[in-house]
């Protein structure tokens, strides 16, 4: 043993070794258990095209940075839902060629309320438009970031376009805010975000 | 022959050639100027990213008392967060701690660097990496975002093919190294690039992180080695080198060393699953995770122990020289806020901690009072001894205490806000009441930034006062330094 100060062969490969038998019990080991254990919750279906593409918007935008996506298994985390289980994320695949993982949805802060259930608790598409657009315009302390590019204001909407029926202050001085396909996107996405009940409402970790 | 006496005949007393023979230090690494070029290229780019990345930082604590200050999409808080993240860990600390490792490993291995050539190379793509990484950040293409591992596998690729780059350059010079054993120093350094190829493998290999909850059982293991066995090893294996080489005087254990070393391998690969406790991932990580959080803690008493004890005797020496204290700020932060670290995986304080703003002061007193600390007391100490050029005391000083002081300012509010913060979602109070709370701790955060922000403007100019002399300069200089010996 005395001959690892000498011999680098022989450190540099326990060093190596030794980490990747770690790395494997403690991270790829739990992960590929994880990945054979993942079952949908049943009734539930998996996203649609849209709201995969809400998704691509939500992760690229960088919403993560801001609102979790887990509801722990405590009080205090009872406003935003029921506790979090692995299957209320079998819907979230992979997201194309440079994002061939999972999206990092569960987030590891609250800078914003977390959004695991966000669907269920703000069902309005309306409301979610305004709030998009400049969340102070329905939140007045709110400090999350407006996202004026996912809208366009013009003259007259056609038939198809979604007018954000926004008012007041906030409100484009003169035409109408129209939601480009973004927007609607991101909203269906979150509007998505809706815990299944489950048939136990108790959920033991044990 | 005495240029090629093994530096380190023995392990427990390695000492700077210097203190016996100032003459045998060995010429081919100290006054090289193909490497000093190299060397001070790693610290130029360094600092230029670490004025890019932490001038975002600074914008991002503006956005969050001024949301609605601009509302360009490639400058929104959500896309430049891990802009400011990536540029600091990737940009800054990582080219400033492979810089001076490309001095470290040869100068304790007592011979040249293996390939310079190769160390250009890692250089230019460490540095498009990183470049690359930014555009796609702010133009919205990301990896999906895991903290830290937000640039797009491409991006990724190339930077870590750098790193297996500096890796085999530094491997080859240690196993040609004119010294029997290998200094401490070097099992830190390289083995923390042994440990940042497999972290960085593993974090992007995609097959077993299909679903979000595998995903982030490896994003827990990716966030927390990332940090802690790439940046902490590099750090304190630096340190090994730099503390005793200031003082004058051999490490105080190299035992404990080694302890600290096969710890931090052992308990610290244990614990990443710390950072989703509570989360819906299998309860036994999370709680060997907690478990060895606490294991961790013999882990940091016996390297800063150590560091401690190396200057006992010497504390007016260190404080006198603004070089030595950046290095005991630095391992007073690596105890401290590693403690803290260890203390927030525990599950009745990550109960108020989690979430909050509190995490955010954590990992700048870890990233800098630790990390960067340690870096700007290598760099201090280094450049002036390569170029033959040294900042102003008075400058140095100004960046010290800036720095010291704008990381109190910035991080103090931030606890005590995040623990408010907490607290109040554990009393069951609506949600904007946490962020009406903080308003006034983020503007104490914007302050304590802006003077991190010119403290580092201030280390810039001393970089550039440390630059290389021409080589004409250089060479009138070694005339006159030799014809000073021979006298």
């Amino acid at each position: 043993m005395k001959n690892i100060h000498s011999n680098h062969r022989l450190l540099f490969s326990t060093i190596l070794i030794g980490f990747i038998v770690l790395s494997v019990a403690l991270a790829v080991g739990p992960a590929i258990w994880v990945e054979q254990n993942m079952q949908p919750i049943e009734g539930t279906s998996p996203l649609t095209e849209l709201e995969k593409e809400g998704l691509k918007i939500y992760v690229g935008e960088g919403c993560v940075g801001c609102h979790s996506q887990q509801i722990r298994p405590l009080e205090m985390d009872s406003p935003y839902g029921r506790a979090s289980i692995p299957a209320d994320y079998a819907h979230h695949g992979p997201l194309g060629p440079f994002g061939p993982y999972a999206p990092g949805v569960l987030g590891t802060q609250r800078t914003g309320p977390d959004l695991a259930d966000v669907g269920t608790r703000q069902p309005s598409d309306v409301w979610q438009y305004i709030h998009l657009y400049n969340p102070r315009a329905v939140v007045p302390d709110s400090i999350m970031p407006g996202y004026p590019w996912l809208f366009e204001v013009v003259e007259e909407a056609g038939p198809d376009d979604v007018v954000v029926p926004i008012t007041g202050e906030y409100a484009p001085d003169e035409g109408q805010l129209v939601a480009t396909e973004k927007a609607q996107a991101l909203v269906a996405y979150m509007l998505a975000l809706k815990q299944a009940p489950l048939e136990s409402a108790e959920v033991s970790h044990e | 022959m005495a240029v090629n006496t093994p530096a380190v005949s023995d392990r427990h007393s390695y000492r700077e050639t210097k203190t016996t023979t100032p003459a045998a230090a060995p010429p081919h690494v100290e006054r090289d100027p193909q490497v000093t070029r190299l060397i001070y290229a790693y610290m130029g780019f360094a600092t230029f990213w670490l004025l890019v990345g932490t001038f975002i930082g600074e914008y991002l604590g503006i956005k969050f008392t001024m949301p609605d200050l601009e509302q360009i999409p490639w400058l929104s808080f959500g896309r430049l967060r891990p802009v400011h993240t990536n540029a600091v860990f990737w940009g800054w600390s990582s080219l400033a701690l492979i810089g001076l490792a490309l001095f470290v490993v040869p100068k304790t291995s007592n011979r040249r660097l293996f390939s310079p050539r190769l160390g250009w190379l890692s250089l230019v793509m460490i540095n498009v990496a990183v470049l690359a990484g930014t555009l796609t950040l702010m133009a919205g293409i990301n990896n999906g975002g895991g903290e830290y591992r937000e640039y797009i596998w491409p991006v990724q690729l190339v930077f870590a093919s750098a790193v297996i780059i500096v890796a085999y350059n530094l491997i080859r010079t240690v196993a040609t190294r004119r010294v029997k054993e290998i200094y401490i120093s070097n099992w830190y350094i390289v083995a923390a690039f042994l440990w940042t190829i497999v972290v960085v493998v593993i974090g992007y290999t995609p097959f077993f992180q299909t679903n979000p909850i595998s995903h982030s059982v490896i994003q827990g293991y990716f966030m927390h080695m990332g940090v802690g066995m790439w940046f902490t090893p590099l750090a304190l294996g630096l340190t090994y080198y730099f503390l005793p080489r200031l003082l004058n005087k051999p490490i105080y254990s190299y035992s404990l060393g080694a302890l600290a070393f096969w710890t931090q391998m052992l308990f610290y690969t244990l614990i990443g699953a710390h950072h989703f406790v509570f989360a819906p991932v299998p309860w036994w990580i999370q709680t060997i995770a907690v478990i060895f959080s606490v294991g961790m803690l013999i882990t940091l008493v016996a390297g800063t122990g150590n560091f401690l004890l190396t200057m006992k005797g010497s504390f007016r020496k260190v404080f006198r020289s603004y070089t030595l204290l950046f290095i005991l700020a630095g391992i007073l932060a690596y105890f401290f806020w590693s403690a803290q670290g260890s203390l927030e995986a525990l599950r009745t304080l990550n109960l108020a901690w989690h979430f909050t703003n509190f995490t955010v002061a954590h990992s700048h007193l870890t990233m800098y009072g630790f990390i960067a600390f340690l870096i700007w007391g290598g760099i201090y100490a280094l450049l002036p001894q390569l170029t033959q050029r040294a900042p102003s005391r008075f400058l140095v000083g100004t960046h010290f205490w800036l720095a010291l002081i704008g990381l109190g300012v910035y991080s103090i509010p931030l606890m005590i806000g995040g623990t408010m913060q907490g607290l109040s979602w554990i009393a069951g109070a609506p949600f904007i009441e946490s962020v009406i709370t903080m308003m006034p701790f983020w503007i104490w955060r914007a302050v304590g930034g802006s003077l991190m922000f010119i403290s580092h403007v201030v280390f810039a100019y001393n970089v550039w006062v440390m630059r290389p002399v021409t080589q004409t300069a250089q060479a009138t200089e070694t005339a006159a330094a030799q014809a000073g010996v021979t006298a």
